[in-house]
């Protein structure tokens, strides 16, 4: 699973690690977050995530 | 079709982007007066802060231009537009066509007229540019004084700390974060402050900059000075409109857009920190990046991507401290219930506003396990008022009552 990153704070979702303030347990691939999920930093939506080769 | 867009920010590089993705025909210029691509802006505190390099901070390399089909024109300020011949002339003189405009020409930091404030050793902070350049200064001075206590004061202010000097901020309004905290919210956070190593001030106001050709400090009204080889003014912004202006174009705070975000000109669209909708010239990203979506809609024939103002939510992420503030969290008038929890020994301070049973106001600081429930609740108007008392205590899980509430 790979690590996106938002384009707006430079945070980084990782699915081995998820996301603690949005409720989202590790395992969790970027693609199978909620639709409503948003940057725990910044709190934009997902669109302006970027994949991180 | 020729898209040229005027500034290289997050709202012109999000609408190229879309644009991009969405009209495979269009070929998109983005001109900045900036030599940098684009880069974060939020991230220039990472910068300050020590925490992000230099060369790290443009966020795309020429390849991810290239893939959407954008150039980018940096260095090139656009001097003059003319809508009715859909051409703009740059300062070198060279004159570019376009089918479609977009303004993203952003927002300047506000400068108050205050005596003195034209010395040496007075800056802002607003570009990449900015940022160098206090860097350099926080190096060989060993007192800053940052004038503003709202989200880019105190993020300012928390990440000068590493450079070893004493960080001093002064706030005009009785309380840190006027806009977004109450005053209990702004005990919890100045005592958080305090202990980081910023001494704060509130309730006073610089009139004078003390000095000769150099800032050697600062006057207040209350007849404190202090000393300071260094002051960063974070007083707001205002709308960059000049170019606007220039080329005829509805002003008054900003350019005036509708919810097409189309300007009074045809095929002339603005977005971000420079437009003005319903009166509104947020400042804020939330808002560039709907606007930025909604132009590129609208470019790419999607009309019916009509753009309303959201509430709007913002978040202070810096030495340890998180707090989100959304709405309105100082109402104003009667009609409103406010609920609070306050647990001083973790530095948690929450609060909801309702109206109608509706949450149009919320602070999480400290705790901000509810933040993605809480921001439902605002923005789908969901009705609360069987809960709304237990909202903001420590042992009812918001999600979990969402989920069953709309189950």
């Amino acid at each position: 699973m790979s690590k996106w990153e938002c384009q707006v704070c430079g945070y980084v979702y990782d699915p081995e690690v998820g996301d603690e303030v949005g409720g989202i347990a590790p395992g969790v691939a970027f693609e199978d977050l909620p639709e409503d999920w948003v940057c725990p930093e910044c709190g934009v939506g997902k669109d302006m995530f970027e994949e991180v080769n | 079709m020729q898209v040229a867009i005027v500034g290289n920010g997050i709202a012109g590089t999000t609408t190229a982007r879309f644009v991009g993705e969405r009209v495979p025909d269009a070929k998109i210029t983005i001109y900045s007066r900036e030599p940098y691509a684009y880069y974060s802006r939020p991230r220039l505190i990472d910068f300050i802060a020590g925490e992000a390099p230099l060369e790290g901070m443009p966020q795309y390399d020429a390849a991810w231009y290239e893939k959407r089909h954008i150039e980018t024109c940096l260095s090139c300020e656009v001097a003059s537009i003319d809508t009715a011949g859909k051409t703009l002339t740059l300062s070198s003189g060279q004159q570019h066509s376009y089918d479609v405009l977009v303004l993203a020409t952003g927002a300047n930091a506000f400068v108050p007229p205050i005596a003195g404030v034209e010395k040496k050793g007075v800056g802002t902070l607003r570009t990449l540019q900015d940022a160098v350049t206090l860097c350099q200064a926080a190096q060989c001075c060993d007192r800053i004084v940052v004038l503003g206590g709202g989200l880019l004061g105190l993020d300012t202010a928390i990440s000068f700390i590493h450079f070893g000097t004493a960080v001093t901020v002064v706030e005009a309004q009785p309380w840190l974060l006027p806009r977004q905290l109450d005053r209990e919210g702004a005990a919890v956070l100045q005592h958080m402050v305090e202990s980081r190593g910023v001494r704060v001030i509130t309730d006073d106001l610089c009139l004078q900059v003390l000095g000769e050709e150099q800032v050697e400090g600062i006057r207040l009204k209350s007849g404190l000075e202090l000393p300071a080889c260094q002051l960063v003014i974070s007083a707001g912004v205002r709308a960059n409109i000049a170019l606007a202006k220039q080329a005829g174009l509805a002003c008054n705070r900003g350019i005036l857009v509708n919810e097409r975000m189309e300007t009074s000109a045809p095929q002339v669209y603005a977005v971000g920190d420079c437009a003005e909708f319903n009166g509104n010239v947020w400042g804020i990203i939330p808002v560039a990046l709907a606007q930025a979506r909604v132009a590129a809609s609208q470019i790419a024939g999607e009309v019916t991507t009509l753009y309303t103002d959201l509430v709007p939510s913002t978040t202070l992420q810096v030495g340890g401290i998180e707090l989100t503030s959304i709405g309105e969290v100082n109402p104003v008038g009667e009609g409103f219930q406010e609920y609070r929890y306050a647990d001083d020994a973790h530095a948690v301070y929450k609060k909801v506003v309702v109206r109608d049973g509706i949450v149009v106001g919320a602070i999480m600081f400290g705790d901000r396990s509810d933040l993605p429930a809480i921001t439902r609740l605002v923005s789908q108007k969901i009705d609360v008022t069987a809960v709304a008392s237990r909202l903001v205590s420590s042992d009812f899980n918001v999600g979990d009552w969402l989920k069953s509430a709309t189950a």
